[in-house]
């Protein structure tokens, strides 16, 4: 049992909530919470979302009830109310998505009955309870889908060959969302599908509430978004396949595969554009061979992240980048069910590694998982050091990096040091951006 | 009885009747029949803002050797993040190892919330003690543990005998003020209650009481002057501070930010005290002067030559050094108006709108005028009596009169105001600035640790950057054409402060 959690690594369930409701197009956030955790979350940005702040209705934009000590004693169910009434005239908005925060939660606001009365047909109006004690931001992100699939997203008799839903990557927490959304849409449209992934480029809120006649949801995660995907199975009846976050040839070769054997698709069509996408990504590392060899490009690794990107990264560099990863570290607290889950992953790399796999909250403790692994020097004249080595982890993880004498990368949030737009790390593409970023960090002094 | 003996300090909108929703003129505020005090008024919509627990965190963090527990849910004090980046450089410029703030959190769950956080606050600071050693553990008291009735004072009292740390409750629940500078107030008590009466002996002991020794003491009690810093200053802006009190024979203690805290008795033993922003220290700077009799001068901030001058004189007055001021400022003020005329072109009646905390706004309008700009509007997150002064400075200056508005951010009313006034160029608070920037205006920020803003330097730098934000704003432009502010369209046809309830009538822009 911890007693604490060092520099985390996440927000709490509003702060993912918020990110996710602001990320939604044409959705307004009302959040029902004290006035300060609105600018909590546009600072925690700032500093750990690759110069990413708030979106279309973000940051300091979000209406928020703002509640003192007087709703306290009080109760806040009259401020919420006059809130609402008012957003629908100030902002512009096609949806309005109430959460809720620690202190509303705790006196007992009843915004099920307010919401309720507020809402219409013309102004959807829905609500998460997001309290920051319910959970961390990943938490937040899940609660907001189960709200959409409950009571935003419209019953539907039939579903529509062909037609998928992807999630699973949660706004701003993965710091690549933007990007790694895209590159997954692209590539099941190769397919021949119709891929509905709520928050990117040609999603809309229509197609969210449409996005019940789907035949199958694919969840890019282990963890995230799963309750909600047992949510849509039970409410609208679409079967769900969860898929660890496909980085590179060799998860996205199996990321393709799942989708098409979930799907019936022909083989002869899945292996066909599997065969097509590691072609180009190969064409494209062609002309690296001679510096990869040269400069012995190759490095032992400590991969930190969350259950998508500890496991992504490291079979990237362990099946397809020919690295060492030789410690993965999920910074996460997942329970017990899920952690068995994701802890398996790591005993399947196809090149045989098998690197230790340790849940670590608190990024000091890493080094010494680390010297569990690797044995410290004793002074001995040949020492086999943990060397040359790269560190890709988040910002936080750059003393770890230095201590150890290895480069580093950031991609797990928080990531203060880069400039992310629509950078991504999933799909063929994704792993040739992570080349460049990985081996660029090497040569970056030259 | 002071504040001090208190577990917490109280809210500022009870100690000062400090305020944040009001809309009026500077000229209207400067004329106000009764002063210092204005009844707060109320928003019928609001938008998220920030609460103590931010500025409070922007300080502590920076304090050397030190671990920040955060009681609470997991998510406060994320915003640490984007406070470490400038912790780590403000370190870096004062040389000092560049490492990341150790911040923890117990981050409560329902369980905690529902049994209470006592037991696991008290295995956390153990553990931390014990894993990393620090000097001094703050333990930050945030909404839910303080709604669940954790005694975290009676913790602290508990275990303090058991572990190596010296442990301290800040009282940052986000609920209980409106008004965020409580924040600074809630930095400080712990100061004046824990450490300020360290022994200095224990910490920096001498091989002997000599002469000398005592010779050094008198020296820094005549000669030394806390500057009270602030979290926006960064290390330029304290090196400029130091210029000037050097040009007059002084010695700068800057204090709180970056402070050792078994160092911060230093304050104790200065000749006088003297704030860079008066909203910010008054609490501490009494106290001072009321426990340690430090007499302390809280006046203006140090921004645009009019304002640091008068920082200079009402030193210069506590000293009894006016003319050496006077030389000093003569001169500087002519080489610096010199080193002016080449951006006078520039400026020369472009309009200019300010948004940013309460001095600090009013005083970088005050700059702006200096520079040849028009103020087109003000917007300060809070209200006080140490706004006054700066009300009447501003409303003699002006010809004509401009809206003020009182607002703990609330960018809707910015849009609506920004919309309707089309100012050249927008001057805001950081992660204030993004509203002027998608309406396409040019944008210059306020408050960025680490670039320069105070004294003559900071005039200086300020209006090169100003220069260059004016030579190209394509940036902005373009962004404006392609991306939408959240609001209604109507929203722009209302009156700005439609949603404001304000005492003595309702408010118009």
């Amino acid at each position: 049992m911890r007693n604490f959690i060092e520099r985390p690594r996440y927000s709490c369930a509003l702060g993912g909530a918020l990110a996710t409701v602001s990320a939604l197009p044409g959705a307004i956030p009302i959040m029902h919470a004290a006035s300060g955790c609105a600018g909590n979350f546009a600072w925690a940005q700032s500093g750990g979302t690759g110069l990413q702040i708030g979106g279309h209705c973000g940051g300091l934009s979000v209406p928020s009830s703002n509640v003192q000590e007087s709703e306290v004693v009080f109760g806040g169910a009259e401020r919420l109310r006059e809130q609402i009434e008012n957003t629908f005239e100030v902002m512009d908005g096609k949806l309005y998505v109430v959460l809720t925060g620690c202190v509303t939660e705790m006196i007992g606001d009843d915004i099920r009955a307010i919401v309720t009365q507020a809402t219409s047909a013309e102004r959807p109006v829905i609500a998460a309870e997001t309290a920051g004690f319910r959970g961390n931001s990943y938490f937040g992100y899940d609660s907001v889908l189960q709200s959409l699939f409950r009571d935003f997203v419209e019953k539907s008799g039939s579903k529509v060959k062909n037609k998928v839903n992807l999630w699973g990557i949660a706004p701003m927490l993965d710091v690549f969302w933007r990007g790694n959304i895209e590159v997954l849409c692209s590539l099941l449209a190769k397919l021949g599908l119709d891929v509905n992934a709520f928050f990117g480029e040609w999603d809309s809120l229509d197609r969210l509430r449409t996005s019940s006649s789907a035949e199958l949801n694919i969840v890019v995660s282990d963890a995230y978004g799963v309750e909600a995907a047992r949510l849509f199975e039970e409410e609208h009846g679409t079967p769900f396949i969860t898929i660890p976050l496909p980085i590179g040839p060799s998860g996205t070769d199996t990321f393709l595969r799942k989708v098409g054997e979930a799907l019936s698709i022909k083989d002869s069509v899945v292996s066909g554009l599997i065969e097509k996408e590691n072609e180009t990504y190969y064409r494209y590392l062609d002309p690296l061979t001679d510096p990869y060899n040269d400069f012995d490009m190759q490095r032992y690794a400590v991969v930190i992240g969350d259950c998508n990107y500890s496991y992504g990264l490291t079979r990237f560099l362990a099946d397809d980048l020919g690295w060492i990863p030789e410690l993965a570290v999920c910074t996460d607290e997942p329970k017990e069910e899920l952690a068995e889950v994701v802890a398996a992953r790591f005993a399947t790399l196809e090149s045989g590694l098998r690197p230790s796999f340790v849940f670590e909250t608190d990024g000091s403790e890493i080094v010494r998982h680390l010297s569990e692994r690797w044995p410290s020097s004793r002074g001995e004249r040949y020492y086999h050091a943990f060397s040359p080595a790269f560190v890709v982890g988040s910002s936080l993880d750059r003393e770890l990096a230095a201590s150890i004498g290895a480069g580093h990368l950031s991609v797990s949030f928080p990531i203060v040091n880069r400039a992310v737009l629509d950078r991504s790390y999933a799909g063929y593409r994704g792993g040739l951006h992570l080349v460049e970023d990985l081996l660029g960090a090497i040569v970056a002094g030259r | 009885m002071s504040y001090f003996d208190e577990k917490e300090p109280p809210k500022r909108e009870d100690r000062l009747g400090a305020c944040i929703a009001h809309g009026s003129t500077i000229c209207g505020l400067a004329n106000r029949k009764n002063c210092k005090c204005m009844n707060d008024g109320d928003r019928l919509f609001t938008q998220g803002s920030i609460c103590q627990l931010l500025p409070a965190l922007a300080i502590m963090d920076s304090f050397a050797d030190s671990a920040i527990l955060l009681h609470g849910a997991v998510g406060c004090g994320s915003c640490a993040h984007a406070q470490n980046a400038v912790t780590k450089a403000g370190n870096a410029a004062r040389g000092r190892p560049a490492k990341d703030t150790l911040w923890l959190s117990t981050a409560l769950d329902e369980t905690d919330v529902i049994s209470g956080g006592e037991a696991k606050l008290e295995a956390a600071i153990r553990e931390i003690d014990a894993r990393y050693r620090p000097g001094d553990i703050f333990v930050v008291v945030t909404c839910a543990p303080a709604l669940t009735g954790d005694d975290v004072d009676g913790v602290i009292g508990k275990i303090q005998p058991q572990v190596a740390a010296r442990l301290h409750a800040v009282y940052c629940q986000g609920f209980k003020t409106k008004i965020w500078a409580t924040a600074y107030d809630s930095v400080y008590h712990p100061l004046g209650r824990d450490l300020l009466g360290l022994d200095p002996e224990e910490y920096e002991p001498l091989f002997a009481r000599d002469e000398i020794a005592d010779m050094k003491d008198e020296y820094q009690r005549k000669h030394a002057v806390n500057v009270m810093t602030v979290s926006s200053m960064g290390r330029v802006d304290e090196l400029e501070l130091q210029r000037i009190l050097a040009s007059l024979d002084l010695t700068a203690n800057f204090f709180p930010l970056f402070a050792k805290p078994e160092e911060m008795y230093r304050v104790t033993q200065a000749a006088v005290s003297i704030s860079t922003c008066p909203t910010h220290d008054d609490y501490l700077l009494y106290h001072l002067k009321e426990k340690y009799g430090i007499p302390c001068i809280i006046s203006t901030m140090p921004i645009g030559i009019e304002n640091t001058g008068q920082w200079i004189r009402d030193l210069a007055a506590f000293f009894g050094i006016e003319k050496q001021a006077e030389r000093f400022i003569e001169q500087e003020t002519a080489e610096l108006k010199s080193a002016l005329a080449q951006f006078e072109p520039v400026f020369a009646g472009k309009r200019a709108f300010v948004s940013a905390g309460e001095i600090r706004s009013f005083v970088t309008a005050g700059l702006l005028t200096e520079l040849g700009f028009e103020i087109a509007g003000i917007r300060s997150f809070h209200h006080d009596e140490y706004a006054d002064a700066e009300y009447r400075k501003l409303a003699a200056k002006t010809k004509e009169d401009y809206v003020v508005n009182i607002a703990n951010a609330q960018p809707f009313e910015e849009a609506n105001l920004l919309m309707r006034l089309k100012p050249d160029i927008f001057l805001g608070h950081w992660n204030g600035n993004s509203t002027a920037a998608k309406l396409g205006i040019p944008a210059s920020v306020i408050y960025n640790t680490g670039l320069n803003f105070i004294g003559y330097k900071g005039v200086f730098e300020i209006a090169r950057r100003l220069y260059k934000q004016l030579t190209n704003t394509a940036y902005n432009r373009k962004l404006s054409v392609h991306v939408r502010l959240p609001y209604a369209e109507s929203w722009y046809g209302e009156d700005a402060f439609k949603y404001l309830r304000q005492a003595g009538g309702e408010a118009s822009a």
